[in-house]
């Protein structure tokens, strides 16, 4: 699905990548570990076209997206939902309204919205919640909003960036249990994270990334640095 | 590019980014208007003193009265030598006959100047040539020929001064609209650009967050750029809707009262300068034109696509 081919990425003549080869599967579960700035974020900015490559080959669906125009990168991004540790709801608008909002962005009609909306809701447990704004809920509620306005464009991939790195181990695990649960439907999964214990919970693929070079790679495996 | 559903959010997006800093939006579309005011003054200003200019110049000419008694075909000849100079634009003749008859016809209601003519065994009237020329300028040195000696014994006066001082200071007071009035719409311009960059700067100021989401949800360009340039067209059209509200009165009420004591012959508003939905349309076109450069400005600084 997705195919790394010796990919470097440079700022300022510092290496945050190099030479990175991977090949993500459909349908796949991957924890990719390191410490911060060890090149985590930058490899998800590349996915979504945010960040350019300077050598090398990313390959998603066998569309080279060094090829994509600048323009047409809304249309990669739609395809790839992405989670962030700060989780980036807008404060002033409800549950629903954060999600319908991706939506609406996208161009969607709104019966399809309102239609939409509350399965999403559902399928990550907040149907309840759906008009409390964020500051009403909790932290593993809101990343669990931030989950669902990703999933709003059915996306075939989903970039989790760090999404408990500000959860407590109850919220952590409600996260990564929904993340389970939307890798179980289809979807492929990247995690990114330093949390042991949770990767240790997934028990899937663990690549591990130190100083923008990929050190390790385990099918089903540990938490390894 | 744009469907209509998106059209319609980005219209509203634009909607509530202007309601959102009412206050702001409003100063902006106020210094819109004032550029707006100044400039449609100007133009009319320019436009009026133009049409009496015009108006003035076409009753310019030289007025060329020959002695009494002159051959037709000696007068035929000098109008054929003056009408070589590249310089002359038209001249026509008044027989002397006709001069006596139109005079005649004038007065033909006066029993006392009738009676008089009667009398009369001789014409007293000249023959006479109407001479125009392209520029207004060239009228000084082409009385000169014609009082030359070379006509002195065929010309008894020539006649062309009247009006050129009225014309002159008409010049001047022209000149100084174009020069002073481009400047002060030039001001005004730079001014309203400025606000209007300025509030525009703060709307993605205030919106980074919506924005920053947006990009990550995979809203197109157009899309997120759309609503700033809705606001930055929201200020032209207020300013217009304000500005012409001022402008109607000048319109319906000053307007006529200057054209009927310049030429009240003359139907002024027959004339693209002195129609009002003509001029509203170019207020429409500066405003947008200026909102859009800042607005472009703006984004093109500050908003991270």
């Amino acid at each position: 699905m997705i195919k790394f081919q010796n990919v470097t990425k440079t700022y300022n003549h510092h290496n945050a990548l190099s030479g990175i080869n991977l090949d993500v599967r459909h349908g796949e579960f991957i924890s990719l570990v390191g410490l911060s700035g060890a090149g985590k974020t930058t490899l998800f900015k590349l996915i979504i076209g945010e960040e350019r490559i300077d050598g090398g080959q990313i390959l998603i669906d066998d569309v080279d997206i060094t090829q994509v125009k600048k323009s047409d990168l809304p249309y990669l991004r739609r395809k790839i939902g992405m989670v962030f540790q700060d989780i980036k709801l807008l404060p002033k608008r409800t549950a629903y309204e954060n999600i319908a909002f991706a939506m609406e962005v996208c161009g969607h009609r709104i019966d399809k919205i309102h239609k939409e909306v509350p399965k999403i809701l559902e399928l990550v447990g907040l149907m309840h919640k759906k008009d409390s704004f964020p500051h009403e809920m909790s932290g593993g509620e809101k990343q669990r909003v931030a989950i669902a306005r990703a999933l709003s464009h059915r996306p075939v991939l989903l970039l989790a960036d760090e999404p408990t790195g500000n959860l407590d181990e109850v919220n952590a695990a409600e996260v990564l249990d929904l993340l389970m649960k939307i890798n179980k439907l289809g979807t492929t999964v990247i995690l990114a994270t330093h949390d042991a214990g949770l990767v240790n919970k997934v028990k899937k693929r663990v690549i591990t990334i130190e100083a923008g070079k990929i050190t390790l790679e385990q099918e089903k495996g540990k938490y390894k640095l | 590019m744009l469907d209509s559903i998106s059209f319609l959010r980005i219209i509203k997006t634009g909607l509530t980014n202007f309601g959102r800093n009412l206050w702001l939006s409003f100063a902006a579309s106020m210094v819109m208007t004032t550029t707006l005011v100044i400039f449609a003054t100007l133009f009319l200003l320019f436009a009026l003193t133009n049409y009496s200019l015009k108006t003035i110049q076409s009753t310019v000419d030289i007025s060329v009265y020959f002695k009494i008694g002159l051959a037709e075909e000696q007068i035929n000849n000098i109008k054929n030598d003056i009408q070589q100079d590249s310089r002359v634009k038209e001249i026509s003749y008044v027989s002397a006959t006709q001069a006596f008859e139109e005079f005649k016809t004038r007065h033909q209601d006066d029993p006392l100047i009738t009676q008089s003519l009667n009398e009369l065994t001789e014409n007293p009237l000249p023959a006479t040539l109407h001479v125009k020329t392209n520029l207004l300028e060239d009228y000084p040195a082409i009385a000169e020929i014609l009082q030359s000696d070379k006509y002195k014994d065929f010309v008894d006066k020539v006649n062309f001064e009247d009006n050129r001082v009225v014309i002159e200071r008409l010049n001047k007071i022209l000149k100084f609209i174009v020069t002073f009035g481009l400047g002060l719409v030039a001001v005004f311009a730079i001014i309203a650009i400025l606000v209007i960059y300025n509030t525009i700067t703060l709307t993605i100021y205030n919106r980074k967050e919506e924005v920053e989401i947006m990009r990550l949800v995979g809203a197109t360009n157009w899309y997120i750029r759309g609503p700033f340039l809705a606001e930055g067209v929201l200020y032209s059209l207020l300013a217009v809707a304000v500005s012409g509200l001022l402008l109607f009165p000048v319109f319906s009420k000053i307007i006529p009262k200057i054209t009927d004591y310049v030429n009240p012959q003359l139907n002024f508003y027959g004339h693209n300068f002195f129609n009002y939905w003509y001029l509203l349309l170019s207020l429409l076109v500066l405003a947008l034109v200026l909102s859009t450069v800042s607005t472009f400005f703006a984004i093109r600084k500050y908003l991270k696509i």
